[in-house]
């Protein structure tokens, strides 16, 4: 190539761009007006995010039993979607991109979702408690010194149970990153690697200790309860855009929640039959696990704001976020006090 | 001598035109258009992530003892180690079964079958038996890249081999080459060398692709491919950008690397031929 080529290529490059980026710039950031501003608050959709745990069952009984599309349909909403994710950090990065809508999630996802920019709140609790640290058939437990040098899988940086477990391993005088190796991985990874004896320990939520300890391979040795009594575990984490602009949806959401926690604790057999159906589980299975588990099934988010809060203090304290997060920043409690009213 | 530079820089003008209006209009688009952090991080974003990552140290642990480095060495010194695990495998085993495979019609029947029903499988696919037949090692993360990286190896082999024209097999065989170990020695392997080698190319490719998929299951608690899931479980995107970016252009270097040790000394004899 020539250096008139040359020069002739380049201008044309510095043109193209320039045009692009003139067209960018003027036409695009056009804000919108407010009649569109109108159209845009209807809805006629929704989208809930949950995981293939125990802990959220609230959420599937009041799909099954069509609950969510009969109390939603006043407010306009024609169709409910769901997306089902392995852990809680896909399902925040999936709320952060705009795709979900409310989300059965972790406390503590939410709050390293928040601090990157999340724009939703806590509106209820959806448990307290129901992990548990399961450890290889043949190995010793007296005390968490046990533990020392082990390898260790459960859910990945950001998760609860990630934060809780080296939270609870700092507190017993154990390094999280020198003392133990810990691994993230999702719940299936976990549960093969403990069965084809490649790690140690997991700690997951249940049922996945139920069926570790069914195989035969493991035993859950402590409860997430004996870690942190009565912590803050799944919760109903609502977009900031439908609080502001649908409240009574919201209101609708967080009453509907309410019935289903009330439901599945009134018919425990039957809220093992509809988690047992969704995920393909073995019912029994799922029985055994719901008897033996430390976790309660709970609504309001005034049990576990401390916790909540504490978990922001540890993933500061981890540098997974950059400020401590305080109450007001993750909770909006207005809605689960209006059903007092 | 600046006139010598001067020279070089404007042959390459198109090039670094095209990189910084590609910089500028990512830089413009991110912070007047998308003004999200999170769904496009801009340049300078990305820029302080990185300078964020070169700050920061790691410990890495070789024959036991513990050496502190800069986290982003130790991350990729990890990565090789997986990618090289996986990508010599596959030249192992793949150049070898190629070269039976197209001078050897039965066993290509027999083979090819099982190899292309095996083939389709993604690597993700694998992750369950990484984990059961290997465990959580730096050979896992190799198998998962071995799979990946073996099939176009084969392939390529196999093409290059079954393409030897019969003419220099017979006029081979008519100056003393007799046996199918002399064939394959003198006229199957370095007729097929060009097809081999690109298919090491494609392969390394793949290998590289393969490796964030490889370090996402616990392998490890360092790597390109981890620190991406690892940022992206904590929503950091411009980091996971950061890394994303350093694996491109790291395997661009090892593509460019190959291409010059293989078109430039192994197939030299090749200039002219084609090009």
């Amino acid at each position: 190539m020539n250096y008139k080529q040359t020069i002739k290529l380049t201008s044309t490059l510095f043109f193209v761009f320039a045009l692009i980026a003139a067209v960018f710039i003027s036409g695009c950031t056009e804000q919108p007006t407010e009649q569109e501003e109108g159209q845009a608050a209807t809805i006629t959709e929704l989208t809930f995010g949950y995981q293939p745990s125990t802990h959220q069952i609230a959420y599937i009984t009041a799909r099954d039993k069509g609950w969510w599309a009969e109390d939603l349909a006043p407010y306009g909403i024609v169709e409910i979607n769901d997306n089902l994710f392995p852990t809680g950090a896909p399902e925040m990065q999936s709320m952060l991109a705009g795709d979900i809508d409310v989300a059965y999630v972790g406390a503590a996802p939410v709050i390293s979702a928040l601090a990157s920019g999340l724009d939703a709140k806590i509106v209820a609790a959806v448990q307290i408690q129901g992990s548990d640290i399961v450890l290889r058939t043949e190995l010793p437990y007296e005390s968490p010194e046990d533990l020392r040098g082990l390898k260790i899988a459960t859910f990945p940086p950001g998760t609860i149970q990630d934060t809780l477990l080296k939270n609870w391993l700092k507190e017993n005088g154990i390094d999280p990153e020198e003392d133990v190796e810990i691994l993230g991985m999702g719940p299936g990874d976990a549960m093969t690697a403990i069965s084809a004896g490649q790690v140690d320990a997991v700690f997951l939520p249940h049922p996945a200790p139920a069926m570790i300890e069914s195989e035969g391979t493991g035993r859950s040795v402590v409860s997430s309860g004996e870690m942190l009594q009565d912590h803050a575990c799944c919760v109903v984490a609502v977009s900031g855009e439908l609080i502001r602009e649908h409240p009574d949806i919201v209101q609708q959401i967080v009453e509907t929640h309410v019935r289903a926690t009330e439901y599945n604790s009134e018919n425990l057999d039957e809220a093992a039959q509809i988690f047992a159906d969704d995920q393909d589980w073995d019912v029994e299975l799922v029985k055994q696990s719901l008897n033996e588990w430390d976790g309660t099934w709970v609504a309001d988010p005034n049990l576990i704001i401390n916790s909540t809060v504490d978990y922001a203090q540890v993933q500061y304290e981890l540098g997974y976020i950059s400020t401590p997060l305080t109450q007001d920043d993750i909770f909006d409690l207005s809605f689960y006090e209006a059903l007092d009213q | 001598m600046i006139k010598k530079h001067l020279q070089a820089l404007s042959e390459k003008s198109v090039e670094i035109v095209s990189i910084i209006s590609a910089v500028i209009l990512w830089q413009l688009i991110a912070v007047y258009i998308v003004q999200n952090k999170f769904y496009l991080p801009s340049f300078t974003d990305v820029t302080f992530a990185f300078l964020e990552i070169i700050a920061k140290d790691a410990k890495l642990s070789f024959l036991g003892l513990d050496y502190q480095l800069p986290v982003l060495l130790v991350d990729l010194l990890y990565s090789l180690m997986h990618f090289w695990i996986g990508l010599l495998s596959a030249l192992i085993i793949g150049i070898p079964v190629g070269m039976i495979m197209g001078w050897f019609r039965t066993i290509d029947r027999i083979v090819d079958p099982l190899i292309e029903i095996i083939r389709p499988i993604p690597p993700l696919a694998w992750i369950p038996f990484a984990i059961i037949w290997i465990g959580l090692n730096p050979l896992a993360a190799g198998f998962l890249i071995f799979i990946g990286a073996v099939f176009p190896i084969i392939i390529n082999t196999f093409t290059g081999f079954k393409s030897v024209s019969r003419v220099y097999v017979e006029a081979a065989k008519v100056l003393g080459c007799n046996t199918d170990r002399e064939l394959i020695r003198y006229v199957a392997l370095p007729y097929a060398l060009p097809s081999i080698a690109a298919g090491i190319r494609i392969a390394m490719g793949v290998g590289w692709m393969c490796l964030v998929a490889a370090e996402m299951f616990g392998v490890s608690r360092n790597g390109l491919g981890y620190k991406i899931w690892h940022h992206y479980y904590l929503h950091n995107m411009d980091l996971v950008l950061v890394y994303m970016l350093i694996l491109g252009f790291l395997g661009l270097l090892i593509d460019r690397l190959l291409r010059y040790y293989v078109d430039g000394k192994l197939l030299k004899w090749r200039k002219g031929v084609v090009i």
